[in-house]
């Protein structure tokens, strides 16, 4: 009966929900700690499970699928944002498209050389390119790319991860700390994790770095194609 | 369920422009740009899509556990490179950040307002 229970499609959907649900309880009870966002605590749950049952990620898939498919509706969805804070940049949309291109641009660069020069594997190197976008384009630009979508993801949270933790004391010791400047960065370098940092430092860091995040990912998933 | 229905929309008329002009850029990022546009156009957000991207915003980061679970697949390039990973993408965040951050406080004083 486990066996048929392990092969059951929507077993595994289900288990998905439930392990997100659990990493959702776990980063409240931590005090919404930047070094456990939910979806990295049900990405190990998951594996973890797959690990000890022994079994393989195609038939984890069938399952997994069902939530999958809602990526490409959730990408569209990020116009709606996007619109919003066309609004908001209006005043300042020199500053803010300079210091979002060419701040995404430069960390992006560093890391891709890294990769290449350090690993010298190409996949690794496509995929490396895709880590300041916010996971659901950098999972779906890195396919287009020829590069490995999972660990896409990985390589977005965990600079997620470093870049929540790392920005706000460096900018601090270089005083480069205003509020539009941290929440942009942030949002730049950081993604989602970031801004959920942000939405901690304050309202304008929040906004600054949704709005940076979002710029971010459309202007690397329009351009990434055409550079890698 | 208007709000679904918009999304699914702008995706199927994204993937269809991105495989009839084999475009490099991923159709829901077609699909994307194409609802920008109609935004702008309209001049405001229809009810129906500010109440679905309320609904779906927070589900978002579970809709990519799948994906991402893959990375069960990649033990031995992980195993091989995983140091180097690491390394890489803590020491790239440090020049970007400070390039971002420059160009927002270059020219002016204090802009908390």
């Amino acid at each position: 009966m486990l066996n048929e229970l392990l092969h059951m499609p929507l077993f595994w959907a289900m288990l998905t929900i439930a392990a997100f649900t659990v990493g959702q309880h776990v980063y409240r009870l931590l005090g919404n700690t930047a070094f456990l966002p939910p979806i990295l605590t049900g990405i190990i749950l998951v594996s973890v499970v797959l690990e000890v049952t022994g079994i393989n990620f195609d038939t984890y898939m069938e399952g997994g699928q069902y939530l999958h498919l809602m990526l490409g509706p959730v990408v569209v969805m990020l116009a709606v944002p996007l619109y919003q804070f066309i609004h908001v940049m209006k005043k300042e949309w020199l500053r803010i498209s300079l210091a979002i291109s060419l701040g995404s641009g430069t960390t992006v660069a560093v890391a891709v050389v890294m990769a290449h020069l350090w690993i010298g594997n190409d996949p690794i190197t496509m995929t490396m390119s895709t880590k300041s976008v916010t996971t659901p384009v950098a999972v779906t630009v890195s396919e287009q790319l020829g590069g490995i979508s999972a660990l896409a993801s990985a390589f977005v949270i965990i600079t997620g991860v470093f870049g929540a933790l790392m920005i706000p004391p460096l900018l601090k010791s270089v005083r480069l700390d205003d509020p539009k400047a941290m929440g942009l960065t942030l949002g730049v370098c950081a993604h989602a994790i970031g801004t959920s940092r942000a939405i901690e430092l304050g309202n304008q860091q929040a906004a600054y770095s949704a709005m940076a995040m979002t710029l971010t990912a459309t202007l690397h998933a329009v351009m990434l194609p055409w550079i890698m | 369920m208007t709000g679904l229905l918009v999304l699914l929309f702008f995706l199927i008329a994204g993937n269809l422009l991105q495989s009839s002009f084999a475009l490099p850029i991923p159709g829901s990022i077609i699909g994307m740009l194409l609802l920008l546009v109609f935004l702008m156009i309209r001049g405001r957000t229809p009810e129906s899509l500010s109440q679905i991207s309320k609904t779906l915003s927070p589900l978002l980061p579970l809709f990519i556990i799948p994906v991402s679970v893959g990375i069960v697949t990649q033990k031995e390039l992980l195993a091989e490179n995983g140091i180097a990973l690491l390394v890489i993408m803590a020491v790239s965040i440090v020049p970007g950040a400070i390039v971002c951050a420059a160009i927002m406080k270059i020219g002016r004083k204090n802009s908390a307002e």
